[in-house]
């Protein structure tokens, strides 16, 4: 039987487990399918021996073929490089499945979200409110990601219920979703007692475009398209987990040229963002001069993407089983040249930034993250690094970065000058990675795949500058998506901001949610 | 004449604010807006109808005519301190009830802020200006005589008097007149209400404060004599000299803002608490006849 070390540290917390099946679909995932009552109990032992939070969590609607819903747990084996599904059946009759969230706190928002999309009742979970089809809007009983969901049913709305604080001198502040500055839309409900912050809610969803949807009925050749315009500041993140996925389920496993490639504009967009952001965190405490050179450090950077691809933003580029790119020596030479410049660029950026008291003054001890309050809220990526979270795809699972000797980059405090300096650290490393992989490109062989239409499911993933991007793909024999679960890393870390902007003041909020950066657009979806 | 000067000063104020704006964007590498930006931005708000909340009283109506008559008597009192505080006090109060008066969220926050700031920085102005004027013997600053030098004391007093401008003209590093970010507004929060003709009014009151400010600044730090009795080119090269000191304390405002960053709200506290020592240091020089 496949999967057996993991089946026996089950086993060791619950002598009486016995799975349904254990597959092992493709090298770097293994699916657990459980009963309804263990599953709860698997989903928390496996949460716990691989201290990894939820990662991903959905379900899919089989009832067309087989009356049943299915949900799938993702959860992440490091030292194994393996993705862990607990997946369990539903039947489409009164459908529930007991919910994780008292236990496992990263688990609570996608639970809701299966709540609100299919109208499976994650049975025990305290907070049952939607996130994205606002109440308002949205009658109850539309459960829109459901197969036979065709337009609104009329019904009752209903207005939303924030966490109220209460008590002498505490004051509630509503903030959004219009901004003075042109930024996404996000509801803030600050209550605050004076200035200091007592409590966070952040309201989001109001970007939400259907985007799971929308991929439905789609070849996996026009998904890809679609998959680039989820987050317009991750086109290469997003894409690279969705054809990675895509890949998967086509059996194609892609040539070496265009893995290296693939790293390179992956690697561009993260120093593109890292930069953009470090300009933020500074313009933010209205620290104009090292953000106008942080701009123009972004904008070399956004004009050698362009000379090398044809997109600023790195689009349209990749596509299943191969890219579109040349990579001739002369682009190679002119990429190093660009990067050279721009890394003498940033030095000095960094040098301004390190040798100004009034700047590190600001940051440093502000919108503190502990790692244990991490770690339990699942904040991942970037942010969740900075405050000692050990989690970065790139190393997780084997890859042209074991090559390169990349290392993971943490932080401790977990406040804006950690996230500021994992920023910075990620930036000159992301610039070293691109350096190896230009010297052994040459040596690589070009190949390009075609992909046939096959039927399967499969999770695709990478590593973006916010933190892993997940794709899970399920088709159809004639190649057609019949689900597509999206999760941006943004999706786990609004929470970490809602708790690390705790006992700060309202006028630092902006400063802590820069240093996040978090996607309206990816968590809305 | 009076009439003439103030006349002079609506004019020239907000050219002052585009001067500031200027020197920034060319430190930060940027060709930014021109000088006589402030003027069309002026003309345009002048031009706009205007939108006033359901809610707001008659408060919120007359604040920006209160707020624009105080500026103007702050250019006929031009440098009789004790009037200034008063009248900009004036002026200040009115915009932070204006401001509370329409129950948004982003007023309320900066009329506190304003209120908390301008309680720091008024004692910081008053024992600054006491101390100059103990040695002038009078409390007109403009009036100061000690030419072409100024005192140890009234070096140190302009300081002080310094750091109190960068609070009433929201800049950098107590506020910031730039930024897009709502929750850290203090001026700019109480005004994000107006709009139209009454923005107008509050925004070149807001350049003519600025401008009696950087006068005094410059008069205390580089102080001249008036023009009593001189004529042809000693009067041009004096009114020369006299415009080359203003723009020299706009140029170390705009060097300010592009050198450090905004400091936390609470950490005023220690600003003005700065403020407060070198304006005591200064009387006490000034009592000590330095």
């Amino acid at each position: 039987m496949p999967g057996t070390d993991l089946i026996t540290i089950i086993n060791n917390k619950q002598p009486n487990f016995k799975a349904i099946a254990v597959t092992i679909p493709y090298a770097d995932e293994i699916v657990i399918q459980v009963k309804a009552e263990d599953f709860r109990k698997v989903c928390l032992v496996l949460h716990e021996s691989l201290s990894s939070p939820v990662m991903a969590f959905f379900a899919v609607d089989d009832r067309q073929k087989q009356a049943k819903f299915t949900i799938y747990c993702y959860f992440l084996n490091i030292p194994q490089g393996q993705w862990v599904a607990v997946s369990l059946d539903i039947p489409s009759v009164d459908p529930y499945f007991d919910s994780l969230a008292k236990d496992i706190y990263s688990a609570h928002l996608f639970e809701r979200e299966i709540w609100e999309m299919f109208g499976l009742e994650p049975r025990g979970n305290p907070d049952l409110r939607r996130l994205r089809l606002h109440d308002e809007v949205w009658p109850t009983g539309n459960y829109p990601l459901r197969k036979d969901f065709r337009e609104i049913i009329a019904g009752e709305k209903k207005d939303y219920k924030f966490a109220r604080v209460e008590g002498e001198g505490i004051f509630e502040v509503p903030v959004g979703p219009v901004h003075a500055g042109i930024i996404g839309p996000g509801h803030f409900r600050f209550s605050v007692a004076g200035e200091p912050i007592i409590h966070l809610e952040s309201r989001l969803g109001f970007t939400h475009r259907g985007v799971e949807k929308l991929f439905e009925g789609k070849s996996l050749a026009a998904g890809l398209l679609l998959a680039e315009c989820v987050s317009g500041d991750s086109v290469i993140a997003h894409s690279l987990a969705y054809s990675l996925a895509a890949e998967k389920i086509a059996g194609i496993t892609i040539g070496k040229k265009t893995a290296y490639c693939r790293a390179i504009v992956l690697e561009l967009e993260r120093m593109y963002n890292h930069v953009n952001d470090i300009g933020g965190i500074a313009l933010d405490v209205g620290f104009s001069f090292p953000a106008a050179l942080a701009a123009i450090i972004k904008e070399s950077i956004l004009q050698a993407n362009e000379k090398l691809t044809g997109s600023r933003y790195l689009k349209g580029m990749n596509k299943l089983g191969g890219i579109s790119l040349e990579m001739n020596p002369e682009q190679q030479e002119e990429l190093t040249a660009a990067l050279s410049k721009i890394k003498e660029d940033f030095t000095a950026l960094v040098e301004i930034l390190d040798n100004s008291v009034s700047f590190v003054d600001r940051v440093d001890g502000t919108g503190t993250l502990k790692m244990e309050i991490a770690e339990d809220l699942g904040v991942l990526g970037l942010a969740g690094r900075a405050a000692g979270v050990k989690i970065d795809l790139r190393k997780h699972f084997p890859s042209l970065y074991h090559e390169a000797k990349h290392k993971i980059i943490t932080g401790r405090a977990g406040d804006v000058l950690a996230r500021l300096k994992v920023r910075i650290e990620e930036f000159n490393e992301s610039g070293r990675l691109i350096a190896e992989f230009l010297n052994k490109i040459s040596s690589a062989e070009t190949e390009d795949s075609k992909i046939n239409p096959v039927s399967g499911k499969a999770l695709g993933y990478s590593e973006g500058w916010r933190g892993p991007v997940l794709y899970w793909l399920k088709t159809n024999p004639a190649g057609i998506i019949e689900r597509c679960k999206i999760t941006d890393p943004s999706f786990h870390n609004w929470p970490g901001l809602s708790y690390a902007v705790i006992g700060e003041i309202i006028p630092d909020f902006p400063l802590c949610n820069k240093s996040f950066d978090l996607s309206y657009a990816g968590n809305d979806l | 004449m009076k009439l003439l000067m103030i006349l002079v000063g609506i004019i020239i104020a907000p050219l002052l604010g585009g001067l500031i704006t200027k020197i920034k964007n060319d430190l930060r590498m940027r060709q930014g807006q021109s000088i006589l930006q402030p003027y069309y931005n002026l003309a345009k708000y002048f031009n706009k109808g205007e939108v006033v909340s359901g809610t707001a009283s008659w408060i919120f109506r007359i604040a920006p005519f209160v707020i624009f008559a105080s500026a103007l008597a702050s250019l006929f009192y031009l440098g009789e301190f004790l009037a200034l505080i008063f009248i900009f006090s004036l002026g200040r109060f009115f915009l932070s009830l204006a401001a509370l008066d329409t129950g948004s969220t982003f007023g309320g926050m900066g009329s506190s802020r304003e209120m908390f700031i301008s309680s720091l920085s008024e004692p910081v102005a008053c024992l600054a200006c006491f101390a100059v004027s103990l040695q002038s013997g009078s409390t007109d600053l403009l009036a100061w005589k000690s030419f072409p030098l100024a005192t140890i004391s009234a070096l140190i007093a302009g300081v002080a008097l310094f750091l109190v401008m960068i609070a009433e003209t929201a800049r950098i590093p107590i506020d910031n007149q730039e930024t897009h970010l709502e929750l850290t507004m203090i001026h700019e929060a109480m005004i994000l209400e107006y709009s139209g003709r009454s923005l107008a009014l509050i925004e070149l009151a807001s350049y003519i404060r600025q401008m009696v400010w950087i006068l005094i600044i410059a008069q205390v730090l580089l102080p001249v004599a008036d023009p009593v009795g001189i004529t042809g080119l000693p009067l041009i090269l004096w009114g020369f000299w006299y415009a080359v000191r203003v723009i020299l304390v706009a140029i170390v405002i705009s060097l300010l803002e592009i050198a450090v960053a905004k400091m936390r709200l609470f950490r005023a506290v220690d600003f003005f608490g700065f403020g407060f020592v070198l304006a005591a240091i200064a009387a006490l020089c000034a009592v000590l006849g330095y």
